[in-house]
């Protein structure tokens, strides 16, 4: 959006359409900034005056603020271990261990987070590294949507939560087969109709002008991989890496954080509870208060009880698998990784997946 | 060429936005401004991020010897003007605005609960706060306790209260009763909830919202929103100093 890849300015570009891009990407990003600073001026204006203003804004920073110094220290782990990887891993062992048919590649996506414990603002650098070293789509997709609840400390802390039961089972269960079910549909697709230019680039070594002089550019940006570089070198690569990393993807989880703390301060909670208790209507209003609230998965459990009582266990089942999906602030961050249009579907289908496992089962058991 | 695209303008750039990054996380922890926006539990992530970023931030440092800095250390991510200025949006407003923890005005949106909900918390917390000696409960224990009762309005009547929260003012109480209110976090303040008691006191009417208050008291029956629920009769009601940490937590 701002922090421009070099090579995103791709030859096939000329420059004045590159301009007009970089514009509408400005003009968006500071549409999205005044219509929360707007609402939340509009709003106070007929609340009440001036005092009443800056204290909203004031709930607006702390919530904003709150939201971002509880992922960067995730942001930042996600970033290192991309940046490790960059320099470490090497392309041919994916292609050797990790299977690339779409039904086993989407159910190992989906179990990964057991081995590489990532929440859903760490996961996002992950996957868009692993991406650059030919990871297959389907697993990246699943491990992308489970990892936030199919890892250890997420799985214990659903546990502390609602001990062993249906909520428990249902959580893991469901979000293993959606995620499974997400990365599958995308195993018939190729990489650069699903991944941003950038990244699907990198390991297309097929390209044929390897004189020209971009071209040059990108085989060597990406041949991170320095087997005759010093050991403090390479980690130091790592962490140069990480660190663009980091730049590249706390703008999304910024502007994430800004959306969900405007949405919080402006949308009134009760509003979306009052909405109903209605076997479809209960999961659908839950879904909407996942995506608003924008709460890391290792604890979202611990909020999900409070609604345990009042609430459908569908929808509150929708709430535990649905949120950790996406959210507000990994939406923005997916923009990072894939085409908008693939974003797009990345929230609509596990939306719809929830929203059908909630409401089957509404009305199907009784719990 | 645009200075900013210096690649050395570049990586000092950078540096710099890390390490300011990471000293605006330091200055929260270090001021003790960072329980205003997270669970205390998770300041060892602040840490952990802080560490992160300033070794991250060394890594663009530039080095002696020059091929090796071209060949290896080259870098592509070109950090513009408005994606500089989104990274520092959040110590600029941290800065800008004076740190506040949540308060009145984020009571407004919030579902208020005075022991309506029931069945909802953690068995093991409800246990602990039912061992807890009355006077030694917080406002978070005492609706863990009303929560464990099927008629908590009665059962608990006479029994000493000892707690500290800050004064909302709600449209449906009457001229003598306050709400007192911590918010209770798990995470970060994005998933704060608020607990509240109702609060009987004379000169309720005189105590603005927001003021932290010590209120001692003893339970009553009484009534909100048509609902039996347990209200304290306020022998004492001290303003307080704003608790080190403002948020109870789950």
């Amino acid at each position: 959006m701002i922090v421009e890849r070099s090579k995103a300015s791709s030859p096939s570009l000329p420059g004045a359409a590159d301009r007009r891009v970089r514009l509408i990407r400005w003009g968006l990003t500071l549409l999205v900034v005044v219509a929360a600073f707007g609402a939340i001026f509009s709003d106070a204006l007929r609340g009440g005056g001036a005092p009443y203003l800056y204290q909203r804004i004031q709930t607006f920073v702390t919530i904003f603020l709150g939201i971002f110094i509880e992922a960067v220290p995730f942001l930042v782990a996600g970033s290192i271990v991309s940046g490790l990887i960059a320099v470490f891993v090497d392309q041919s062992a994916i292609d050797r261990y990790l299977p690339k048919a779409a039904l086993p590649a989407a159910l190992v996506g989906s179990g990964m987070g057991l081995i590489f414990p990532v929440c859903e603002c760490g996961v996002v650098p992950v996957v868009r590294r692993l991406y650059e070293k030919g990871l297959p789509l389907s697993i990246g997709i699943a491990f992308l949507l489970a990892a936030p609840v199919i890892n250890p400390i997420v799985i214990l802390s659903t546990y502390t939560a609602f001990g062993w039961g249906p909520v428990f089972v249902g959580r893991i269960v469901f979000s293993f087969l959606i995620a499974a079910a997400v990365g599958f549909l995308f195993g018939r697709a190729r990489p650069e109709e699903v991944l941003r230019p950038a990244i699907c680039q990198v390991h297309d070594d097929e390209e044929p002008y390897h004189t020209h002089e971009h071209a040059h550019h990108h085989a060597h940006d990406h041949s991170h991989h320095l087997p005759d570089a010093a050991l403090g070198l390479r980690f130091r690569q790592a962490l140069n890496l990480a660190g663009d990393d980091f730049f590249d993807m706390a703008r999304y989880l910024i502007l994430g954080s800004m959306l969900a703390a405007g949405m919080q301060t402006l949308v009134p909670q009760s509003a979306l509870l009052a909405i109903g208790q209605g076997p479809v209507i209960s999961v659908l209003a839950m879904q909407v208060l996942a995506f608003v609230l924008s709460v890391c998965s290792t604890v979202d459990a611990f909020l999900a009880l409070a609604f345990a009582g009042t609430f459908t266990t569908g929808s509150v089942l929708a709430f535990l698998v649905f949120g950790p999906m996406v959210d507000i602030k990994s939406s923005l961050m997916f923009l990072g990784v894939f085409q908008r249009r693939i974003v797009v579907y990345l929230i609509a289908l596990p939306m719809l997946l929830a929203l059908l496992m909630g409401v089957w089962w509404n009305l199907n058991l009784r719990w | 060429m645009n200075v900013l695209n210096r690649p050395r303008f570049q990586n000092a750039l950078k540096a710099l936005a890390l390490l300011a990054m990471a000293i605006f996380l330091y200055t929260r922890l270090a001021s003790g401004v960072l329980f205003f926006y997270i669970n205390q539990r998770f300041m060892v992530y602040t840490v952990f991020a802080i560490v992160g970023l300033v070794m991250v931030a060394l890594s663009y440092r530039p080095t002696s010897r020059r091929s090796e800095s071209d060949e290896a250390l080259h870098s592509h991510h070109q950090l513009g003007w408005a994606g500089l200025a989104l990274v520092m949006a959040p110590i600029v407003l941290g800065l800008l605005v004076p740190p506040q923890p949540l308060g009145a005005a984020a009571m407004q949106n919030r579902e208020i609960d005075v022991a309506t909900q029931t069945r909802s918390a953690l068995p093991a917390a409800v246990r602990a706060a039912a061992q807890k000696d009355a006077r030694e409960r917080n406002l978070l224990d005492w609706l863990h306790a009303f929560a464990a009762s099927p008629n908590p309005a009665q059962e608990f009547a006479g029994q000493p209260v000892d707690v500290v929260g800050f004064i909302y003012h709600d449209e449906r109480l009457g001229d003598n009763e306050v709400l007192v209110n911590r918010f209770v976090v798990s995470c970060c303040v994005a998933d704060a909830g608020v607990v509240s008691m109702i609060v009987r006191w004379p000169d309720a009417a005189s105590l603005p919202d927001d003021t932290w208050v010590q209120v001692k008291g003893v339970l009553q029956p009484g009534e909100f929103n048509g609902r039996a629920v347990p209200i304290v009769v306020a022998q004492e009601v001290i303003p307080t100093a704003l608790p080190h940490q403002p948020y109870l937590y789950r």
